[in-house]
């Protein structure tokens, strides 16, 4: 077990450096030059060499993949170079915002989708499973920014059970107050592609032959479900819940953007649009590295639920 | 227990009335302005400030040594922080500058407790950061090249690392504590608008240097607001800086419309709202509803959002029933198209080029630009100075028509034959298109296919080029972009800030259509020694003219702002140069609106 965990450690490492590199040679490449956009609307050529060179934007390719590579092992980004915020002040004051939203979204999407695919699992194509399908695909075919326009339309503005917009600093009132309706939104997007896919997993461990060998034995409905089909059905639920999770450090852009949230997400397009580099580097490395760490604990946690699994 | 009880009842019922009583003020409700940025700000440090939603709130944090009257229309500087009007002479070079007494900074704990006063020091100061090439001023240009002795201090700091704030500067010569007399390079009339900015706010150096590198978040001035809660990207509370001087609204109008302002508002203390509650709201629709709800007391309408809001030029009257107010103005700035002279397509000085040129902006329809893009909310405008603007000329008729079957018989008799697939050919028979470059925003998508379809109906291929923003500026810097509609917006209201887009060594600056024109340059030149006067009109006139006939630009469209007000906001009156008035307004108490 410990010699499979550090040998996926020490794996990551050349995987951290093809997206360093990646991301570097694109950003060069094709992501803009912000000294024209920093140096005001009357700079001359002069202004916008020395912008340059205090961005460092100016320096050999591999002084700066350099300046990089340090940067990921120091941790320290630098500051945003349109704001001249610190980026770890950036993602610290923006990502709790964020998570502020997701964290719930996700606890609250798992467990309606894993309990409404059980429910429909175990009347499987009755009236029941037939009529949540449809209505699955066609929330599924929505986009997003439907039910956020006519949402805030309905729910904020003519029937007032909402806020239409806004975010305070106490998490408790962002929590009760600004955030449901956002989360209610997503909701009504991110809960039927689950609910779909789960309901799959679970039809699929309902046709194994334990599950027939249980009900021989003469196990109740619900014993059946929740101990033996929830408990393998859950292996390919969890994977699909932590690969969402690196998502939670990108937020919830268009959320977002209509709900006036400053989070994290709202920032990254903005550092996009802007071509501010520093932030746009720590979010893609933050990502990456997420992705990797939650990829080890889908594994470890296969190990856990599944002793038959063996890590090599 | 009885007693108690009666104990308790007796002790709050004195406690309260002693609150009551010692306390009478505090039962009065804050008057809270509330009011949405549709971007984040980026810090507040005036020097390194060069978005128009920062300078907002910088207008109220900060404060330059002039301004503008709140109510005079074409806008006139008036003094702010200067106790009366600069003494100008020496044909515009020598600008004395003379200084309220008793201005003190906001509150800040670098000044230990004590009030700070403004000095001409401070100004000195000032003026000197933007020339620091740390702060990398996006407004540097102001006074780049123009105070006697600055840029010799920059070239020392750009070869040293390090500005010397100590060193004496000719051009900067400080008089008296209250007292600074500015020398400049060279005549320029125009240096009162520069002293007019936000971003010319007068800081405190202790206060810079206590915050090296994180002074955008410790903005200190002396402005009627200062900085209450800040969250960042999300919302910024105002409060009053109670260090402000008792400073009177005074402004007057002989506008019939603004009388009603004037009564309302003369002699009230300024700042009259308690704080300004901004919040970033970057999504129309979401500052719409809020504002609908009563939760913003003011709301920009965006162009395109414009339909929702207006029939035609009026307030659609389910909005005029619950008594909201529109305003609307004429934003100083132009859209304009521009061609590059250098481009190998469409570039050069030859007649037949000069021609071809000139048919592809007759080609262009405006009105269609209006009706699609603009949803209504802009106007033709011939002239490349816009309204509201010294230099602006409301007579000026174009030479350059929207006429497609003009620009055909002007391509037919140069040459421009069109080959079988109904596109026309250079005249020596090589390609022939126009490169014309957008963002890829949803905006930009319609107006390439207005584009497109303009070039179409002259038989000249259009070819599409999309790049992001920054690298637009880029490309137009290096004079490679061929042809484009861009737009400029006054920095300040003088028609130089847009007659110089077209000058000869702007090129690779902000001249994007690389035009060189020694004629034209030497007739620019001109105006710059000139005082806003006839003579100059007459001048820009020759020079808008002249910029028609070489086929470089073609003045597209002005716009409208259209502004949105709660009845309870008394004295606002939108302003097209000033990025905000909040101090000059007030708001009706919550219980006695109706």
């Amino acid at each position: 077990m410990w010699s499979f965990f550090i040998r996926r450690l020490l794996q990551m490492i050349p995987t951290l450096l093809g997206v360093i590199l990646l991301v570097f040679f694109l950003f060069n490449w094709v992501g803009g030059d912000p000294a024209y956009i920093l140096a005001g609307k009357l700079a001359s050529a002069e202004d916008i060499a020395n912008i340059r060179h205090q961005l460092g934007i100016d320096q050999p390719w591999y002084w700066q993949l350099w300046i990089f590579i340090q940067q990921i092992a120091t941790g320290n980004f630098g500051d945003s170079w349109a704001t001249h915020e610190s980026v770890a002040h950036i993602f610290k004051t923006r990502l709790t915002p964020s998570l502020v939203l997701l964290i719930p979204m996700m606890i609250i999407e798992t467990v309606t989708a894993v309990c409404l695919a059980l429910l429909v699992a175990v009347f499987r194509r009755s009236m029941i499973d037939q009529s949540l399908m449809v209505v699955s695909t066609i929330m599924m075919s929505i986009s997003l920014l439907v039910y956020i326009i006519v949402g805030q339309y309905l729910f904020a503005s003519l029937l007032g059970w909402f806020p239409v917009k806004g975010w305070s600093d106490s998490l408790w009132r962002d929590l009760t107050y600004y955030a449901p309706l956002p989360i209610f939104l997503g909701l009504l997007v991110s809960i039927a592609p689950s609910l779909r896919l789960y309901r799959t997993f679970i039809l699929d461990e309902i046709n194994q032959d334990y599950v027939r060998t249980a009900r021989a034995k003469g196990l109740s409905e619900s014993r059946v479900l929740f101990k033996h089909v929830l408990k393998n059905a859950a292996i390919p639920i969890l994977t699909n819940l932590l690969m969402g999770l690196p998502g939670l450090l990108t937020g919830a852009f268009l959320l977002e953007r209509f709900f006036a949230i400053p989070g994290i997400g709202r920032e990254i397009i903005l550092a996009v649009e802007r071509s501010d580099f520093p932030i746009i580097k720590a979010a893609t490395v933050y990502v990456a590295i997420a992705t990797m760490l939650a990829n080890l604990l889908a594994d470890l946690l296969y190990r856990y639920l599944d002793p038959r699994v063996n890590l090599k | 227990m009885i007693n108690h009880l009666r104990q308790l009842v007796i002790s709050s019922s004195v406690l309260f009335a002693v609150l009551v009583t010692v306390y009478p003020a505090h039962s009065a409700p804050l008057k809270v302005l509330h009011l949405s940025l549709s971007a984040a700000e980026t810090g507040f440090d005036p020097v390194m400030t060069s978005d128009l939603n920062t300078a907002a709130i910088e207008e109220q944090l900060f404060e330059p040594l002039l301004t503008y009257d709140y109510l005079a229309r074409p806008v006139k500087l008036i003094p702010r922080l200067a106790a009366q009007m600069p003494v100008i002479s020496d044909q515009g070079k020598t600008w004395l500058f003379t200084l309220k007494k008793g201005v003190y900074f906001s509150p800040d704990p670098v000044f230990k407790g004590k009030l700070r006063e403004v000095t001409a020091q401070d100004v000195v100061y000032t003026i000197m950061r933007f020339m620091d090439p740390k702060n990398r001023s996006p407004y540097k240009f102001l006074v780049d090249h123009k105070i006697l002795g600055l840029n010799a201090l920059a070239d020392q700091a750009r070869q040293t690392g390090h500005f010397n704030y100590n060193a004496k500067v000719e051009g900067l010569e400080v008089v008296g504590p209250y007292q600074l007399k500015i020398r400049l390079t060279g005549t320029d009339y125009n240096f009162g608008h520069a002293m007019a900015q936000p971003m010319f706010g007068i800081v405190a150096r202790e206060v810079i240097e206590a915050y090296q590198g994180d002074t955008a978040s410790h903005p200190v001035g002396t402005g009627p607001y200062m900085i209450g809660q800040w969250i960042r990207s999300a919302s910024i509370n105002l409060v009053k800086n109670p260090n402000y001087r008792d400073e009177r609204w005074h402004f007057t109008s002989q506008d019939p419309q603004d009388q009603k302002i004037v009564q309302a508002m003369t002699g009230k203390r300024i700042p009259q709202i308690d704080q300004v509650d901004i919040q970033i709201v970057e999504e129309a629709q979401s500052a719409y509803l809020s504002f609908l709800k009563g939760e913003l007391d003011v709301f920009g309408v965006p162009g395109q959002f414009a339909p929702n809001v207006l029939s035609g030029t009026e307030l659609k009257p389910k909005l005029q029933q619950q008594g909201i107010q529109l305003q609307r103005l004429v934003d100083p700035a132009i859209a304009y198209y521009f061609i590059n002279i250098e481009d190998p397509q469409l570039g050069g000085m030859a007649l037949s080029r000069i021609a071809l040129r000139r048919a592809i902006l007759m080609s262009l329809n405006d009105e269609e630009m209006i009706r699609v893009i603009y949803k209504g909310q802009a106007f033709r405008e011939a002239f490349p100075i816009p309204q509201g603007v010294e230099g602006h000329d409301a007579n000026y008729q174009s030479l350059i028509h929207y006429n497609p079957q003009e620009a055909n018989d002007l391509l037919d008799k140069m040459g421009y034959k069109k080959a079988k697939d109904g596109y026309r050919r250079q005249i020596d028979g090589g390609p022939l298109y126009v490169k014309y470059t957008t963002t890829l925003t949803s905006q930009d998508r319609d107006l390439e296919e207005i584009m497109k379809k303009s070039l179409d109906r002259i038989g000249i291929r259009f070819v599409s080029e999309k790049l992001k923003f920054p690298e637009i500026i880029r490309a137009e810097r290096q004079c490679r972009v061929a042809m484009r509609l861009s737009a400029w917006i006054a920095d300040y209201p003088d028609g130089d800030n847009f007659m110089q887009l077209w000058y000869g060594p702007h090129t690779h600056e902000n001249n994007a259509s690389c035009f060189q024109d020694a004629k034209w340059d030497k007739l620019y030149e001109k105006t710059l020694a000139l005082p806003n006067s006839p003579e100059r009109d007459q001048l820009y006139r020759q020079l808008a003219r002249l910029l028609e006939i070489n086929g470089v630009t073609k003045v597209s469209t002005s716009h409208i702002r259209n502004v949105l007000i709660q009845p309870w906001v008394v004295g606002y009156k939108a302003h097209p140069i000033l990025p905000s008035t909040w101090a000059y307004i007030d708001l009706i108490p919550e219980g006695e609106r109706h």
